[in-house]
């Protein structure tokens, strides 16, 4: 009997111990050196058609090591999918890591909660091209007021619609959201093969503008610096509404487009299947593969009131300096000259990037008129989500998508659904 | 090819030609069944080489027709053009052709263990050599990670070989158990008495009679090694010359802009070699070795 | 582990007579197959009791190593909170006792995708062992060139990554673009906006995907039944029937075992078909499985402690019905 009793309370003080001495492992340490000589490491995204964007890197690391004697510049190109596990490996162990690195600028908030990016609020400030840097990127490099990068190009979103479809219909470009809707209607009843605004249920991104045209917010930061969900305001839920009602058999059928993401859209698009999308910049060369090159057009996407444009979502990709490098002033001489005016032009000319910067950003939209309604959407203003790690989750747990197909497969009204949404946001944003 | 050796019959005993008659239809109707059964199967590969032929507007098409009129070596130039491409490959061979040879070698002795003794803990054993599979391979990635680090393999092509070892164990193992147990004791017995010491047996007669399930889980260890994206993505962070196959298939799975026709061509790249590692190993298979126990 | 101790000349003696593994539970009387080809009692062999350990050894290091201290880890994490900030941040961990489990278990989801999951899984597994079995017979019936086509399919059906046969799948099956409803006469018919459609789809792939294991192991199996086994039943004058019942399916019980449990594994665990085929949990979620949940829950916003949580409860779920399933086999007279 004794023994029994002993065994199990021996093995608690063993997992006491073991508890305390053994935890699983950590690696936190934090910055040591700053040499200035030696190899500094970069990762970049590896691209579907990289070739270009190795040449551009190419030139910027040979003039900067040229610059700097005693360095070398050693690039790495990465799936983008792969980026989660390679940063998280690379947090967790130093010596794999990185000193200077090209991330999504979704990802921003959730690196420095996990305490991978440096802070360089000082050397950005004294860096005389970061005054052109438009806003919203700089919003996208921004964590509690401090700067952790230099954004590196921007991808927005407009409209995407068929001149051929509409000449023929006699259907005018739409100037506010209503005609958006308005046409879309009269393209499905005119040519009903076809979707007249090709809507996703997990479009998010496609679905953001229409909040923000209403006048609603994803979150709004409180004082303390926290956020707090604004899904369920009378102006997100307008503009909800206003996304989920083109899903029916009047414009989007929910069975088919409910499970929509943005890449499904414009698929649609290039096929022929809809008379317009919301679709990015980086979305031109997927349809002009497909069927309809040469009969569609750009527009920025209208807002609520003729003349105003709808807020777009500006993704894009940023490069920043990892707060582990023991290289940090030549890391951040290397971010910068990698995110300079220069390499963005070069970069936008090989990759069709577009510049963060807005004064190189006007020059290629002259050079290339098909920038142009993508320049104007972001000059416009542009939103972004909320900068904090809990946006990650809410991402992840597909909380707008649930919220979108909720209501467009009729399983549950806007408000229901938005209110739902609102409260598994909160529960994110308070951990 | 169905309706050969018709006349074949007329040279046996009548007994047995009476008989194979018999067989005859349900043999054709069964093979019939076969070839039909494998044509559907392979259509989606079809598919898949299909898609990646046509050009890049053809593959998300309102017209899905079997075929194209256009086709192009495009997607595959994208996939063969990405930088260390042929790296990868034979680091991807290597592991697989590591994990395959030691988890077979160390699957038989353990399978001949737990089949041809017993001991204590035999039963427990086995089912904990289990437990591993039984969580999501996300949760183990990251004590993994720290294991890997801890012993200095992190970024080499020993932190994807030894969890893939350690993952294609515990089915090997259990698998051909089987096997061994259906090995006659009584050959064992002939064996020894023949003055055969245990190591020969085990080497020279249990191993060859074995073979069919070793083929069958080679072919297992192999592709899940082959296809592995996690440990890919998980354990070579740093040292991408290390990356294998899969590595280069994620590059076109962009959430964006996915380039459909450089997914279905790197995925006809990456599902041919294990087609023709198993064309080398199927003919085990298929003889089984069993006139082994013949003789 | 201290069976090793008592044993007294370490070395394995080649022929001094023992009783070794023979005194072993008889296997059930009464299943006639099992005396005719061994499995029962057979004149006993000196076998050193330090020669199984032998043999383990690389196999117990492998998986000691790499597997045991893992999940260690696991069930230590799913009691500590851990994420991404810990684990790099330096942030201390906290002991957190059974917060995680509290957590996972008040969610209402958790226990609709619980019970989807084991639904699911279940009619994969039997849906795998059903086609992967009854196509291995018919590998046995038919002649070369058939036999190869169907393996050859089967192997690339197998060997193709899962997340590109889940996509190819999906276009396959595409209202829009696939030539599937074409050919079926569907229409737009979209399959994966039901729950039941969609969930039918995703196991039409898995089946796909994982009958060739089955089909492969089962008739490797049925290969290595020496053949003199056979022969000796054609000549008792067994029937074709009577052979397939008694000499060849209880030879093949260790091999379905073994798929069996595996398919249970593997089909509970499924992550990338559903991941990849209705975009990460289907309309609003409709389609989530475990692992899945799992995943958006915890894994992809790095809160390791949720994420080892489920999968300490998977664990368990699986460990259950794998000891059930043995007991069960057990009473029928099956031993392990």
């Amino acid at each position: 009997m004794a023994v029994r009793t002993a065994a199990p309370l021996a093995a608690l003080a063993l997992a006491g111990t073991l508890l305390a001495g053994c935890a699983p492992s950590t690696s936190g340490g934090g910055p040591q050196k700053d040499e200035k000589s030696g190899t500094l490491r970069v990762w970049l995204f590896r691209e579907v058609g990289n070739g270009p964007k190795e040449r551009v890197v190419d030139g910027v690391v040979r003039s900067f090591e040229k610059r700097h004697k005693g360095v070398r510049v050693d690039v790495r190109y990465i799936p983008v999918d792969s980026r989660a596990e390679k940063i998280k490996g690379a947090f967790n162990d130093p010596s794999s890591a990185p000193d200077v690195i090209e991330y999504g600028n979704t990802d921003t908030a959730g690196y420095v909660e996990n305490g991978g990016l440096a802070d360089v609020s000082a050397e950005f400030a004294d860096w005389p091209q970061a005054r052109d840097v438009d806003p919203t990127a700089k919003t996208s490099v921004t964590v509690g007021g401090k700067v952790y990068g230099a954004p590196l190009f921007v991808g927005v979103r407009a409209l995407y619609y068929r001149t051929d479809v509409f000449r023929e219909l006699d259907v005018e470009v739409p100037r506010t959201l209503g005609e958006v809707a308005d046409a879309a209607r009269r393209i499905r009843q005119e040519r009903p093969g076809m979707y007249g605004l090709a809507v996703g249920g997990a479009y998010t991104y496609g679905a953001m503008p229409f909040i923000w045209a209403h006048g609603g917010q994803l979150a709004v930061k409180k004082k303390d610096g926290t956020y707090t969900s604004a899904v369920g305001s009378a102006d997100a839920k307008r503009g909800i509404a206003a996304y989920t009602g083109l899903f029916g058999d009047d414009n989007c059928p929910a069975a088919k487009c409910a499970r929509m993401g943005g890449n499904e859209n414009v698929e649609a698009f290039a096929a022929g299947k809809a008379g317009m999308v919301v679709a990015g910049d980086f979305n031109r060369q997927a349809v002009d593969d497909g069927e309809v090159k040469g009969d569609y057009d750009v527009v920025p996407l209208p807002g609520r009131k003729r003349g105003s444009i709808a807020p777009a979502f500006a993704g894009g990709n940023n490069v920043g300096v990892l707060k582990s490098s023991s290289h940090r002033t030549l890391a951040v001489a290397l971010m910068k000259d990698l995110a300079g005016k220069d390499t963005q032009r070069r970069l936008f000319d090989a990759m069709g990037f577009l510049p963060t910067f807005t004064d190189t950003r006007r020059q290629a939209a002259k050079k290339e008129p098909f920038v142009e309604p993508f320049v104007e959407t972001l000059d416009a203003g542009t939103e972004f989500v909320p900068a904090t790690p809990g946006w990650a989750e809410i991402d992840a747990g597909q909380v707008l998508p649930t919220m979108f197909q909720q209501i467009a497969g009729k399983k549950r009204g806007v408000d229901a659904a938005a209110d739902e949404a609102a409260r598994k946001m909160d529960e994110a944003f308070a951990e | 090819m169905t309706g050969a050796g018709a006349g074949a019959g007329a040279a046996v005993p009548r007994g047995r030609s009476r008989r194979r008659l018999r067989v005859r239809p349900w043999r054709l109707a069964a093979e019939g069944t076969a070839v039909a059964v494998a044509l559907v199967v392979a259509f989606p590969l079809y598919w898949m080489v299909l898609s990646a032929l046509k050009p890049a507007g053809e593959v998300r098409s309102a017209h899905p027709v079997p075929w194209t009129a256009n086709p192009t070596l495009d997607a595959f130039r994208r996939v063969f053009g990405q930088q260390d491409f042929g790296r990868y490959f034979l680091n991807s061979l290597l592991v697989a052709g590591t994990v395959v040879i030691a988890s077979a070698l160390v699957a038989f002795l353990a399978a001949t263990a737990v089949t041809r003794f017993r001991f204590r803990f035999r039963t427990t054993l086995l089912i904990l050599f289990l437990v591993a599979q039984m969580v999501p391979v996300e949760a183990l990635t990251i004590p993994m990670f720290f294991l890997m680090r801890d012993v200095g393999a992190l970024n080499s092509l020993l932190s994807l070989m030894l969890p893939h070892l350690a993952f294609s164990l515990p089915f090997a193992v259990w698998m051909l158990r089987g096997f061994v147990k259906a090995v006659p004791d009584t050959l064992e017995e002939a064996a020894l008495i023949d003055g055969a010491s245990r190591t020969r047996f085990l080497w020279q007669i249990l191993f060859p009679l074995v073979f069919p399930g070793l083929v069958a889980t080679s072919v297992f260890s192999f592709i899940s090694t082959w296809n592995d994206f996690l440990f890919a993505k998980s354990f070579i962070i740093s040292a991408t010359e290390n990356s294998t196959l899969p590595m280069a298939l994620l590059v076109f799975f962009d959430a964006e802009t996915p380039d459909w026709g450089g997914v279905m061509a790197a995925s006809t790249v990456m599902t041919l070699p294990v087609l023709v590692f198993f064309v080398l190993v199927h003919r085990r298979l298929v003889s089984g070795l069993g006139g082994a126990v013949k003789e | 582990m201290s069976a090793v101790a008592p044993v007294p000349g370490a070395a394995p003696p080649a022929s001094a007579p023992a009783a070794g593994r023979e005194q072993a539970p008889a296997p059930g009387e009464g299943q006639g197959p099992g005396q005719r080809h061994g499995r029962g009692p057979g004149p006993a062999h000196a076998r050193g009791r330090l020669t199984p350990w032998l043999y383990l050894a690389p196999a117990l290091l492998v998986l000691g190593g790499l597997l045991a201290y893992p999940v260690w880890q696991l069930g230590l994490i799913s009691v500590l909170e851990y994420t991404q900030a810990q684990v790099s941040g330096g942030e201390p961990t906290s002991f957190q006792g059974l917060a995680n489990y509290a957590e996972l278990f008040s969610d209402a989801q958790f226990w609709d995708v619980l019970v989807a999951t084991v639904l699911f899984a279940a009619a994969c597994v039997l849906g795998t062992l059903a086609v992967g079995c009854a196509l291995a017979v018919l590998l046995t019936r038919v002649r070369a060139v058939p036999r190869l086509l169907l393996m050859l399919a089967a192997l690339g059906a197998w060997a193709t990554p899962a997340v590109t046969g889940s996509t190819v799948w999906v276009f396959l099956f595409d209202a829009d673009f696939g030539p599937v409803n074409r050919v079926l006469g569907l229409g737009d018919f979209s399959w994966t906006y039901g729950r039941m459609s969609a969930f039918a789809l995703v196991f039409l792939e898995v089946v796909w995907c994982s009958f060739p294991l089955v089909m492969v192991t089962v008739y490797a199996g049925i290969r290595a039944i020496p053949a003199e086994v056979l022969e000796a039943a054609a000549l008792d004058g067994a029937s074709h029937w009577r052979t397939w019942r008694s000499v060849t399916t209880p030879m093949l019980r260790p091999i379905l075992l073994v798929v069996t449990i595996q398919s249970v594994i593997w089909d509970f665990k499924i992550f990338t078909q559903i991941y990849v085929m209705t975009g990460g949990g289907g309309i609003a979620g409709q389609n989530l499985v475990l692992n899945v949940y799992a995943y958006q829950k915890a894994f992809a916003s790095s809160q390791y402690s949720l994420g080892s949580a489920i999968g300490v409860v998977m664990l368990l779920l699986l460990l259950g019905v794998t000891l059930v399933y043995l007991r069960l086999l057990r009473r029928k007279g099956e031993e392990l």
